[in-house]
């Protein structure tokens, strides 16, 4: 038992109807990876945002080292010893980076007023290369840097002051494995310097590895803190979802044989700066994967498939020989997309639930031109309820839900449309184990019905499990095929893919 | 959990309530409301003798109109603050045109409407310029060239336009644009496409909406409506001079965000900030005007009731920029 640090008392947070945090108390350790897990929606970020300032707390207590802590900002709770790296983009554009790192901290770096620019780059640059990030020059515009390097930025901001308490939520998910490792050294500096480091992932083999207890939430609710060395990944999902799941959630059937017949085929596809003169066909029936590196292009391929990408040469066809280059053309003929970028594409966030399913279905339940209302709310109800989206009621905004119940709401809408091929950018991206498994199940039930699904995925071994056969791009073009084989590894897929 | 915890603050129970969709539904009906039966107090009934209310509603009919346009196009999340200019310009086409036909000067009206609105479409459109730039720009353009056409005398129409300037008539045909522009706006797929596309943009041509079209088409049809409102207002001047219009814009906007519209637009957008709205308006500065309070008090007790509505109706979630 270790040296109370952090305490938590009775924290309670909603937004509008949704209680997302209930009477939440629980104690972090000094000196300790205490692993903070739970579904889409249980309330893990919500109770961290209340801790580093970004939420207010609804009601409750935060008890640091005795002291009752209430932050307004996440500079207030840099100063208290409590800072985060958040899930999506935590640094500022348009600014440099040595700006970023020290933002709301400039105060040591001005003298009469005045801000002196070279001692601060000098300062930030020191860092930098102490962390052996060298190839990140601290004047320059973070603009120039990728998501990657960026998080790497972060990573300095939030530890360099050894920070009492390090949150780090569900950052891993968007670094690859060399920005992991970086991430992984510094919880575990922080942790010898008898600082406590607060870890959020989905990835629950990464959270027993790293932690020493892990705490449980549900439905906003604390259900146990365990210590990491004791459980397994079978009892976290237990716990995570409160009943039992079946240990494999992929498709377990090998060898059955693709269709012959071909539903769409891209022909010397190409797009600035993104593909360059890809071709597939894509089966009846067949779950196709592309994977690669994030940057490769193979987000542009869902795009193109789907007629909106700018700029695209080369032909998409359908098996009767219409071409589709434009949105409304690919709708019309039952593809269905469903983008990475849920927030801005797949999904009308500032708008009822009910409107986003029925969006694209509105010509079937118009009658002569005329919607009518109680339609809508029928027809939202039983595609909502099918994909069993956790909601008050279809008029509830899609702003106000989890990750995972935004997605199902995006899923509902294709399958309301009756799709006959879905395309899938990172259909399961930063979503928890148990809607990740329905998700599968739906793409199961859609190749069983006859659908083609091509599934566009940085996670390998999604593809592994799921996919009939498996294009891999690297720069913009495809650099290898596999067909479905148990024997497929994750190495095979890395040296097509680097 | 202490006591003080326990009790919300004003503001967040305030933000809890405006999140509820039937708060956007009634608060407008209850501004009227309030409105309506504090003048009914100040004016000490005047206000609403069969008289006033007549003059009242004499002088709603043109803003009511425009402002249906206008709504459509803030739905979008989009401005136009050219309505004033279109107006003076297609009341001119109409007082030239009622010397051969009457309804032949109906269709100019609605024509030269709709062509301003499609030259701002275009602009906003296929040239991705900010359409409050754009029609800022058209606006002084119009204004301009209503001057220019006015510049020796009034333009008149003929005489016999006035047997159309009953109430009868008005009413007749507001009441029968509220209606048309009701059934689209809440029975037909453009009229959910508005709110999406208020709501989100990208999301919505995701979604298979052609954004590009509805917007354009929008913008001529707003056009065409103020084209419309241009015909009450010459069959009630009977002519037009360099200032025909002026302002109207600033009207429209102002009785909209008093009728609970926010500007973002988008979902949280009701029908009912037509009506409500222009009435409020109109309401507000009759009384005023009744009360007998000088013309620089009016404005500024306007521009305070307008900073207080706007700052309780706002949509910030998703208040970002206006397109």
């Amino acid at each position: 038992m270790g040296e109370e640090i952090l305490k938590t008392v009775k924290i309670n947070k909603s937004f509008g109807i949704t209680h997302a945090v209930k009477d939440v108390t629980v104690s972090f350790y000094k000196g300790e990876i205490h692993g903070l897990i739970g579904e889409n929606g249980s309330g893990k970020s919500t109770l961290m945002s209340m801790l580093t300032g970004i939420y207010s707390i609804g009601s409750g207590e935060f008890i640091l080292e005795g002291k009752k802590l209430n932050v307004k900002n996440q500079v207030e709770a840099n100063r208290n010893g409590v800072s985060i790296i958040v899930q999506e983009m935590g640094t500022l554009s348009g600014l440099t980076v040595a700006e970023n790192i020290f933002l709301g901290n400039e105060d040591q770096f001005v003298k009469f007023g005045i801000k002196n620019a070279a001692a601060m780059n000098r300062k930030a640059q020191a860092l930098l290369d102490q962390y052996g990030f060298h190839h990140i020059h601290a004047s320059t515009m973070i603009d120039n840097y990728d998501f990657e390097d960026r998080k790497l930025i972060e990573i300095v901001k939030a530890t360099y002051f050894n920070p009492k308490i390090l949150v780090v939520d569900e950052t891993t998910t968007t670094l690859s494995q060399a920005g992991r490792d970086e991430l992984y050294k510094h919880m575990k500096r922080l942790k010898k310097l008898g600082s406590t480091v607060i870890f959020i992932s989905h990835d629950l083999e990464e959270v027993i590895r790293m932690t020493d207890r892990i705490t449980i939430l549900r439905d906003g609710e604390l259900i146990d803190t365990v210590q990491s060395s004791d459980v397994t990944e079978d009892d976290l999902k237990r716990l995570m979802v409160g009943r039992e799941l079946s240990g494999r959630y992929y498709r377990t059937d090998y060898g059955e044989p693709v269709s012959k017949e071909v539903v769409l085929s891209a022909k010397n596809v190409s797009v600035p700066g993104q593909l360059r003169n890809i071709s597939f066909d894509l089966h009846k029936g067949e779950i196709l994967g592309i994977g690669g590196l994030s940057e490769c292009g193979m987000h542009e391929v869902g795009k193109a498939v789907f007629g909106a990408s700018y700029d695209r040469t080369g032909e998409v066809a359908l098996a009767d020989g219409t071409h589709i280059d434009s949105i409304p053309t690919a709708i019309k003929h039952n593809i269905a997309y469903v983008s990475k970028d849920r927030d801005n594409e797949s999904l009308v966030i500032n708008d009822s639930i009910r409107d986003n399913i029925c969006l694209t279905s509105m010509d079937r339940l118009s009658k002569h031109h005329i919607i009518l209302n109680k339609k809508l709310d029928q027809f939202a109800n039983r595609y909502a309820k099918i994909v069993s989206v956790k909601m008050v009621g279809v008029g509830q905004f899609v702003s106000d839900l989890s990750g995972g119940n935004k997605q199902k709401v995006a899923l509902a809408r294709w399958i309301g449309k009756d799709s006959d091929i879905l395309v899938l950018d990172s259909p399961t991206r930063g979503i928890d184990v148990k809607v990740k498994a329905d998700i599968y199940a739906l793409m199961s039930d859609m190749k069983k019905q006859g659908k083609s699904t091509i599934v566009i995925s940085e996670e390998i071994l999604e593809l592994l499990g799921m996919c009939d056969r498996i294009l891999v791009m690297k720069e913009g073009a495809f650099s290898g095929e596999f067909k479905r084989d148990p024997a497929l590894t994750e190495e095979d897929f890395i040296a097509k893919m680097v | 959990m202490t006591e003080q915890n326990q009790k919300k603050s004003l503001g967040a129970r305030y933000s809890e309530f405006m999140d509820k969709p039937i708060a956007r539904d009634v608060l407008p009906i209850i501004g009227f409301l309030i409105i309506l039966v504090l003048f009914a107090i100040l004016t000490h009934g005047k206000i609403i003798q069969p008289f006033n209310v007549r003059l009242l509603l004499s002088q709603t009919y043109v803003l009511m109109i425009a402002a249906t346009g206008v709504f459509l196009i803030m739905t979008m999340g989009c401005l136009d603050f050219s309505q004033g200019s279109m107006l003076g310009i297609a009341s001119i086409v109409i007082c030239y045109l009622s010397a051969y036909n009457i309804f032949l000067a109906i269709l100019g009206g609605i024509v030269t409407g709709g062509a301003i609105g499609a030259i701002n479409g275009f602009f906003h459109v296929k040239r991705k310029i900010p359409s409050f730039i754009v029609t800022i720009c058209t606006m002084y353009l119009f204004r301009g060239l209503c001057a220019y056409l006015t510049t020796n005398s009034p333009v008149y129409a003929v005489g016999n336009v006035y047997q159309y300037n009953t109430e009868t008539v008005k009413l007749c045909l507001t009441i029968g644009l509220l209606l048309i522009i009701f059934l689209v706006y809440h029975f037909t797929k453009l009229g959910y496409s508005l709110k999406a596309i208020g709501a989100g943009e990208t999301a919505s041509r995701f979604a298979g909406i052609k954004v590009q079209k509805v917007k354009w088409l929008i913008y001529i049809v707003a056009g065409m409506i103020t084209g419309f409102a241009a015909f009450i207002n010459v069959i009630k001047v009977g002519s037009v001079t360099s200032t025909g219009g002026n302002m109207l814009e600033t009207e429209i906007l102002i009785a909209l965000v008093l009728g609970g519209m926010p500007i973002s637009g988008g979902a949280m957008v009701r029908y009912i900030n037509i009506i409500a709205g222009v009435l409020t308006y109109k309401v507000l500065s009759a009384g005023l005007n009744m009360m007998g309070l000088a013309t620089e008090m009016q404005q500024l007790i306007e521009g305070v009731v307008f900073l207080i509505v706007v700052a309780l109706f706002s949509d910030r979630k998703s208040l970002k920029v206006i397109k």
